[in-house]
């Protein structure tokens, strides 16, 4: 597969984000051939590139994190701030089709790059806005994260818990990951509307909206009045049949035994407690519901002697229907994941395996990855492409423009 | 705004699919401006039933879920397992553009709505697959549902849970949201191809891919073998300026500090302890981190003191990164979930306001959401546009095939 060949290739990006969701977004745009190129502050760059060692991310000396967002993108260290510097950005804002911004909206005044300060650069350019609260509003101006904006705003935490536990938890970056497909479905049809009329336009997302989305179903009940209902934590079951429980070696099962009409002796037996098929206090579905509590009571010593493995043998054969509730540790190496092309290989000898892009194409495949960009590794190389001498890059380091 | 100026006016999509991943993303293309044929057996998609089959679901006086998923469609039905059935979908085949398929694949092989047996009939189609686990591999044909594939086997349930706690509860149909928006950007790269090439083509995703792309942060760590230990839960963090904490009213508040050196005056100042800025315990990121425990003793009782909206005002007017856990109930009445997008007015009397999707363009407003179809409605309508006579409609209506 030649790299023209990608629909997305000559299409240049320019990547003014960071952190994550806009940056992904630019990742996916590269991985199907688009010339990405990441500005940042010289020095630093993205923080992003130093979250590997946040408390709350998995704990490496390999900067994991940087290889996913960072990938096949060029870096040009440009300070915004620096007078000089917005002559060379106007120039790569001029021959670019795509430009993604995620900078609070007071910040790009204040660095004239909202859309109306660009478009007149160039009319044909898409310009994506990422924010965490939409472009007005009370909270325009807040910055947002993924964990606030997404997840806590929107109402996903407080619904996603047991009955009277704390609020649920998120992984980091789960929600900026999935604004990120709707950030490049943004893109794409700002790219169609400008084939079509030969005009750029605005386009864009905010977390918050991606949160209240992805919580559709009760946002949308919240909206007609109705609530949801709360979930029972597995110790306090409504169907102990459908519900977690707990094996030795602290991993979940989730029992599945819809049709207990016809699969509650099978299921008594193949657990080992016959005794169950024919206690009186169990005879019937309608027996085994309202006393749930003491089914579930009854079960969940049983499932803690056995570990996950050996239940997994137990059912195996037997038609019992049960939940995986897999470990990314297991995932990596899932065969099924290798089929769906969820992992790929990189050229970076340090982070040697990536996580894939989810879009996939008959026609194309996703580029493989090399080691991402150190901060303004590509900033000469750039500067040429636009034009500059060896003495106006001179002095635009000089002027600290560039890094 | 006229539907001639949305980006997808002219665009004819076939919805085949069922329950919500493909669906909604159905939905997004109808949104902006797509002609959406939604293709349903005789007993119509399950979905239509949801919130009362599913104990998950808030139950409304108003079928807001199958709103939601179904809205700008037109529904026609036919029994794709009698062949003049079949045969009158070619018909439509030979003259859409996009199709949305997420039969598991023996379905498809049975039906002959595999890609290789509709790009015969229409070879500029894009086919758009959705699987729960791939195309290919021991789990291709295991229906896949978002708690199942998305969630449980990508191992983000496991990730997702306070320490010897149950695992994490995902709300109903939030990976199968994110996931329409995957599917959207895989139909927005085939338009892109078939413009250079003029080809068809097959794209598509799935949600075991999609879960995986969600928590890629600790995917990639566990690609390195970095893994993310299980949360303590709120009374024990790891970082105390990374938790949430309760209100006097019962509420959570989620404390976001990314620039902690920077952040951490304001804090104390914000909880009105300016004497921790002097405390040599806490004096640095590591001393904070060290003693979170202690940390997070003082700030949950400074927390505990007052009630949510007084941290709301006091914490934004500090300029301190931190998130509300709203309650599903408060984001209807949330001026900015209005501001982003996020929630539109409806057409549809019983039900005024829903869910927008996240895509904001500047050019073009979404369409505004008329009544989903009843089972059928549109039968007639869409087959006469086909090209069937009055003759052939009345005939397979006799025969059982259409509704």
């Amino acid at each position: 597969m030649s790299e023209q060949a990608l629909p997305l290739s000559g299409l240049v990006v320019l990547d003014i984000s960071s952190f994550i969701a806009a940056p992904a977004a630019a990742v996916a745009l590269a991985d199907f051939g688009a010339d990405v190129i990441k500005i940042e502050p010289p020095g630093e760059g993205d923080p992003h590139r130093h979250n590997y060692k946040n408390a709350s991310y998995p704990q490496s000396d390999r900067n994991f994190p940087w290889q996913l967002d960072g990938r096949l993108k060029r870096s040009i260290a440009l300070d915004l701030k620096n007078a000089s510097a917005r002559a060379v950005l106007e120039r790569l804002i001029g021959r670019a089709d795509v430009m993604i911004v995620n900078f609070p909206p007071p910040a790009r005044e204040r660095l004239k790059l909202r859309w109306e300060d660009i478009e007149p650069i160039n009319p044909r350019l898409v310009y994506c806005s990422l924010t965490g609260y939409g472009e007005t509003g009370p909270d325009r101006d807040r910055p947002g994260f993924d964990i606030t904006a997404y997840f806590g705003r929107s109402g996903i935490l407080d619904a996603a818990r047991y009955e009277g536990g704390p609020p649920g938890l998120s992984l980091p970056a789960q929600g900026d990951r999935a604004t990120a497909m709707t950030l490049v479905a943004a893109i794409l049809l700002g790219l169609r509307q400008r084939d079509r009329t030969g005009k750029g336009c605005w386009v864009g997302t905010s977390l918050y909206a991606n949160g209240v989305w992805a919580n559709g179903t009760s946002a949308a009940g919240a909206l007609i009045g109705a609530k949801l209902p709360p979930r029972q934590p597995p110790d306090r079951p409504r169907n102990a049949l459908t519900n977690l429980y707990r094996t030795r070696d602290d991993r979940w099962l989730q029992l599945l035994v819809v049709r207990d009409d016809r699969l509650w002796a099978p299921f008594c037996a193949a657990i080992g407690r016959p005794d169950l098929a024919a206690d009186p206090r169990f005879t019937d579905r309608g027996e085994r519901r309202t006393r749930a509590l003491e089914l579930g009571q009854e079960l969940a010593p049983v499932f803690a002697a056995k570990s996950y493995a050996e239940w997994e043998g137990v059912f195996s054969g037997t038609g019992i229907p049960f939940g995986v509730v897999g470990r990314l540790a297991d995932v990596i190496d899932d065969e099924q994941a290798a089929h769906a092309g969820i992992f790929a290989d990189t050229t970076n000898p340090e982070v040697p395996r990536t996580v894939n892009n989810p879009i996939r194409l008959g026609f194309a495949k996703p580029r493989t990855s090399g080691p991402p960009p150190a901060v303004g590794q590509h900033s000469e190389e750039i500067l040429r492409e636009l034009s500059y001498s060896d003495a106006d890059i001179a002095a635009l380091r000089k002027a600290g423009a560039l890094g | 705004m006229t539907e001639s100026g949305l980006p997808l006016a002219g665009l004819r999509v076939l919805d085949i699919s069922s329950f919500i991943a493909a669906p909604a993303a159905a939905v997004v293309l109808g949104d902006w401006g797509a002609d959406v044929i939604k293709i349903e057996g005789p007993d119509g998609d399950a979905n239509r039933r949801i919130m009362h089959d599913s104990s998950n679901y808030p139950k409304g006086e108003v079928n807001y879920p199958w709103q939601m998923d179904s809205r700008n469609k037109r529904s026609l039905v036919l029994d794709l397992k009698q062949p003049p059935a079949r045969a009158a979908l070619d018909r439509l085949i030979a003259t859409s553009d996009v199709l949305v398929c997420n039969f598991p694949p023996p379905v498809r092989d049975k039906l002959r709505l595999t890609y290789d047996d509709v790009k015969q009939v229409n070879p500029k189609l894009i086919y758009a697959s959705l699987t729960g686990y791939g195309e290919t591999g021991p789990d291709r044909d295991r229906p896949g549902f978002d708690v199942t594939a998305y969630f449980a086997r990508s191992g983000l349930l496991d990730a997702q849970r306070y320490e010897g706690g149950p695992p994490g509860v995902p709300v109903p149909a939030q990976g199968d949201r994110a996931t329409a928006m995957t599917l959207v950007s895989a139909i927005l790269m085939a338009l892109i191809h078939r413009m250079k090439t003029g080809e068809g083509s097959w794209v598509g995703t799935s949600l075991l891919g999609n879960g995986l792309w969600s928590c890629g942060v600790i995917a990639q760590a566990a690609l390195v073998g970095a893994y993310l230990p299980h949360r303590p839960p709120p009374d024990r963090p790891r970082s105390a300026l990374g938790t949430i904490y309760r209100t006097s009213d019962d509420r959570w508040l989620q404390l976001t500090i990314v620039r902690e050196d920077k952040m951490w005056p304001g804090i104390c100042e914000t909880i009105g302890c300016p004497e921790l800025l002097d405390d040599p315990r806490f004096a640095t990121v590591e001393e904070r981190r060290k003693r979170s425990g202690e940390l997070a003793t003082i700030l949950g009782e400074a927390f505990a003191s007052r009630d949510y909206e007084h941290w709301r005002k006091t914490m934004s007017a500090h300029g301190i990164t931190f998130g509300v856990i709203s309650r599903p109930q408060d984001v209807p009445d949330d001026a900015q979930a209005v501001a982003c997008g996020a929630i539109v007015d409806t057409a549809i009397p019983e039900m005024p306001r829903t869910l927008a999707n996240p895509i904001r363009l500047g050019f073009a407003e979404q369409q505004i959401a008329k009544p989903a179809p009843a089972l059928g409605q549109h039968s007639d309508q869409i087959l006469s546009e086909a090209g069937l006579s009055r003759d052939e409609i009345a005939s397979l209506r006799a025969s059982g095939a259409i509704r």
